[in-house]
């Protein structure tokens, strides 16, 4: 009896069902990382896999043409209490400029007829999504091609080059037209905004408007030869791309017309070789990374959600990093240790637990309601009733999430700074170095570690923060990047996108969402692999510094 | 200015002192961590210029108080005050108007735990010239040089010069914190039990410093090594409870106490 309850006592003294514990709490927090990453990697890398088309007849006689998507059983009780388990099957077969949807269920016991004919082609579109059908036909302009053996691929593809070619002559023909407009449109706007202000009297009003009525006329009368020039040039290379066409027959038998310069990219998923399809999906993966967004963000590239992410990323860096380390150090170096500092202390460790929507407020109703106005009035006041800064921008956002991200450099700031040796610091004055002097040379140098650690920590944070961006610059689909050619390149007053937001946007907000799934997980996934990448580089640096400055150690 | 001792003696007991030079000298000094009880009481003390004084006694008998007094490291410690004079070749260093900087510069300190910085050793000896404002790196050369021979780590580190300080052995860290407080060129040196985190070979080496250096400069110097005191001091002071209870040329404390409770502590009958 007493050997039994000492044993007993033993097993408990030694813990081994609570050491259990532990290690099975690991292994859940390990497993639940390892499978959220898993399941984005499995579905965002997928992505850009070309699928093969499938042609399906089903037995009341419909065909469809297109890649088959998810399969699902459902199990369900009949009428006479039977479990039922039917199989369904989703496939998307585009062409929803003729049908209106992208997607289709359809039960897998309805099926009469699948093949995958090696005709097949896909055409990725500017605009209404894929389009699914077989080439019969081509038009290069001086003639017309037509071969429903399905042999018009290759030149459809040279064609298709072409077209877009063509496509890029005209936006810079579009560009350089605009540019030359740009001053009419200027002296426009300064005549109208005349016409209406009352402040002046009328006379010297209407010799004014006459007088810039005449400049108008001058700028008019000197940009005409150009004018002339790119509007007829820009009317040629329409011409042309008027007539590289394609006939494409969709597998319901209906002929259809398909401009090539509305083609992104054509391809016959079932005759490519893995290599092709290698390919294939690079160049997909790297349209995704370095292209623009196209079809409400659900199609195309995410490259100015990368720029503005990482860019808003830095900016809050700049921002928060000399803040959040000048006042740990008021905190620890200079301030008389006692109630006040304490309870400024905790408040700023509270301040951390401030829901992000809040903090999206303030930068709101402060940065760019009271700061943003003020700015504007000052600096920007013949633009007006335009907002230049008075309204969302990366600057604002940025700084909205270095208010975000204060509480954490500081305390990691503060940790560092108390991690250094009170002998260093003491040794320092006692060599007759004023306070300033050991807080630059011992305690600063020391402490980066820490404050790299802070700096980590508020990357992390501050990219995949979304609430409080969206009231603050963040946009669906920014017109044109923070940085760029025209005076001054850094456009602080911008608004910008974001990869978090693009998520929530195309997942949440697109008008085909179905569609979009498959990017939300790729987004996601880079979103991820971006802030690693940040995180990895502060780490890198952080242990650079590490080593330089080891504590002393007997 | 170094003031005369027989001004001072006149006032005080030093008899023993009479040809000797002032640089240190206290005046009813009180000092307090806290409000409760002072951590020195009274303590009226001169410290004769070139020569190596000792302060002995048991633990928290104030000491290294006293002896962080004279360069105001005490000013650190949130809270504490102090009461009385201490005068360093005849100022105040506790009158407004001071600059501690200058002061620290003219009174060294080599603390108990070596805490070189993380840093070259060429950096940590030039520390203080460099915070002290020169910056022509010929004269720092010649300075780090001649500290780090006064220190006697020359022959060691010539080579290494640009190696972290870190990488030393216990012993050529402390003597690297003695070269640097050297390369300041101050008047004093307060050294507060140098050697008590080092090895026997590494600590006759500081004591041999110390005898080196005593021709240019005071040092005082805390130590809980009678036999140390007595090995490298001219004078001693045995210290009990905040106060000064005996100040003596050295061999005359340690063979023929005048109070009783120094007898008792040298002979190891307490401490």
């Amino acid at each position: 009896m007493s050997q039994a309850s000492g044993n007993i006592s033993y097993f408990r003294q030694k813990g081994d069902p609570y050491v259990l514990m532990t290690s099975l709490a690991l292994l859940l927090t390990l497993g639940m990382v390892v499978l959220m990453f898993g399941i984005i990697l499995f579905q965002g890398l997928g992505f850009f896999w070309p699928r093969d088309l499938q042609e399906i007849t089903l037995k009341q006689g419909e065909i469809y043409l297109g890649e088959i998507w998810e399969e699902e059983t459902v199990h369900f009780k009949n009428s006479q209490g039977r479990l039922i388990s039917e199989s369904e099957i989703q496939i998307k077969k585009g062409n929803r400029d003729l049908s209106g949807r992208d997607f289709i269920w359809f039960k897998k016991q309805d099926i009469s007829d699948q093949k995958s004919p090696p005709l097949a082609t896909a055409f990725e579109r500017m605009e209404y999504g894929n389009f699914y059908g077989y080439i019969t036909g081509l038009n290069l302009g001086d003639k017309f091609i037509e071969d429903s053996a399905g042999n018009l691929f290759q030149q459809s593809s040279k064609a298709l080059e072409k077209a877009m070619a063509n496509r890029e002559k005209r936006e810079d023909l579009e560009n350089q037209l605009n540019q030359l407009l740009a001053p009419l449109a200027g002296l426009q706007r300064e005549i109208s905004l005349l016409e209406i202000d009352h402040s002046i009297e009328p006379e010297a009003q209407a010799k004014k408007i006459d007088q810039l009525r005449m400049e108008l006329q001058n700028l008019e009368r000197k940009i005409e030869p150009d004018y002339q020039k790119y509007s007829g040039l820009l009317q040629k290379v329409a011409d042309e791309n008027e007539q590289l066409f394609l006939l494409v027959q969709t597998a319901e038998g209906a002929e259809v017309h398909l401009p090539l310069e509305k083609v992104v990219r054509l391809y016959q998923p079932n005759r490519m070789n893995i290599f092709q399809k290698t390919g294939f999906y690079a160049g997909k993966l790297w349209e995704f990374i370095a292209a623009d967004p196209r079809e409400s963000n659900t199609e195309g590239g995410v490259f100015p959600a990368i720029f503005g992410t990482v860019m808003m990323v830095l900016l809050m860096s700049i921002a928060v990093v000399p803040v959040g380390v000048l006042a740990a150090l008021y905190l620890n170096e200079y301030a008389h240790q006692g109630t006040i500092i304490r309870l400024i202390r905790l408040s700023v460790n509270n301040l951390a637990g401030v829901p992000s929507i809040v903090f999206g407020i303030f930068g709101l109703g402060f940065f760019i309601y009271i700061m943003g106005s003020s700015i504007d009035q000052l600096f920007f006041s013949n633009k007006l009733p335009e907002p230049t800064f008075g309204t969302g921008g990366i600057l604002w956002a940025s700084l909205t999430l270095a208010l975000l991200t204060l509480p954490v450099v500081v305390v990691a700031t503060e940790e560092g700074i108390l991690a250094v040796p009170r002998a260093n610091k003491e040794g320092a004055l006692a060599l007759g170095a004023t306070r300033w002097q050991m807080i630059r040379k011992i305690v600063l140098p020391n402490a980066m570690p820490g404050i790299l650690t802070g700096l980590i920590l508020a990357i992390s944070r501050g990219a995949g923060e979304v609430a409080p961006l969206m009231i603050t610059g963040v946009v669906k689909l920014a017109p044109s990047l923070p940085i760029d050619a025209s005076f001054p390149f850094l456009h602080l007053d911008r608004k910008f996108m974001h990869l978090g937001f693009h998520i929530y946007d195309v997942g949440f907000q697109s008008p085909n969402v179905e569609a979009a799934k498959p990017m939300v997980y790729t987004t996601a996934l880079l979103l991820i692999l971006i802030v690693i990448f940040l995180n990895l580089l502060a780490i890198y640096m952080r242990n650079r510094l590490r080593k330089k400055y080891k504590t002393a150690v007997f | 200015m170094v003031v005369n001792i027989q001004q001072a003696v006149s006032q005080k007991t030093a008899g023993f002192l009479t040809d000797e030079k002032i640089v240190i000298e206290t005046l009813n000094l009180f000092f307090y961590y806290s409000s409760d009880s002072p951590a020195l009481k009274d303590v009226n003390i001169i410290i004769p210029q070139k020569k190596v004084t000792a302060f002995i006694g048991p633990s928290g008998c104030g000491k290294s108080t006293l002896l962080r007094c004279f360069n105001r490291m005490n000013d650190l410690i949130p809270g504490t005050y102090h009461e009385g004079k201490v005068l360093i070749e005849g100022e105040d260093i506790n009158k407004t108007g001071i600059r501690l900087e200058r002061l620290r510069n003219k009174v060294g300190m080599v603390f108990q735990k070596s805490n070189p910085f993380p840093m070259s050793i060429w950096e940590n000896v030039a520390f203080g010239p460099k915070v002290n404002g020169i910056t022509d790196n010929t004269d720092l050369d010649e300075m780090v040089k001649s500290a780090l021979i006064q220190a006697d780590l020359w022959r060691e580190v010539k080579e290494r010069l640009d190696q972290s300080a870190l990488d030393l052995s216990g012993g050529q860290q402390q003597r690297l914190c003695i070269a640097r407080a050297l390369a300041n060129k101050p008047h004093i040196i307060l050294m507060d039990e140098p050697a008590s985190a080092l090895d026997p070979i590494s600590t006759g080496k500081i004591e041999e410093t110390i005898d080196e250096l005593k021709n240019q400069y005071t040092i005082v110097i805390v130590t809980h090594n009678m036999q140390q005191a007595a090995r490298v001091s001219d004078y001693t002071a045995f210290m009990m409870t905040g106060e000064i209870i005996e100040f003596n040329d050295t061999r005359t404390l340690f063979t023929n106490p005048d109070k009783k409770l120094t007898e008792e502590y040298i002979t190891g009958r307490f401490g």
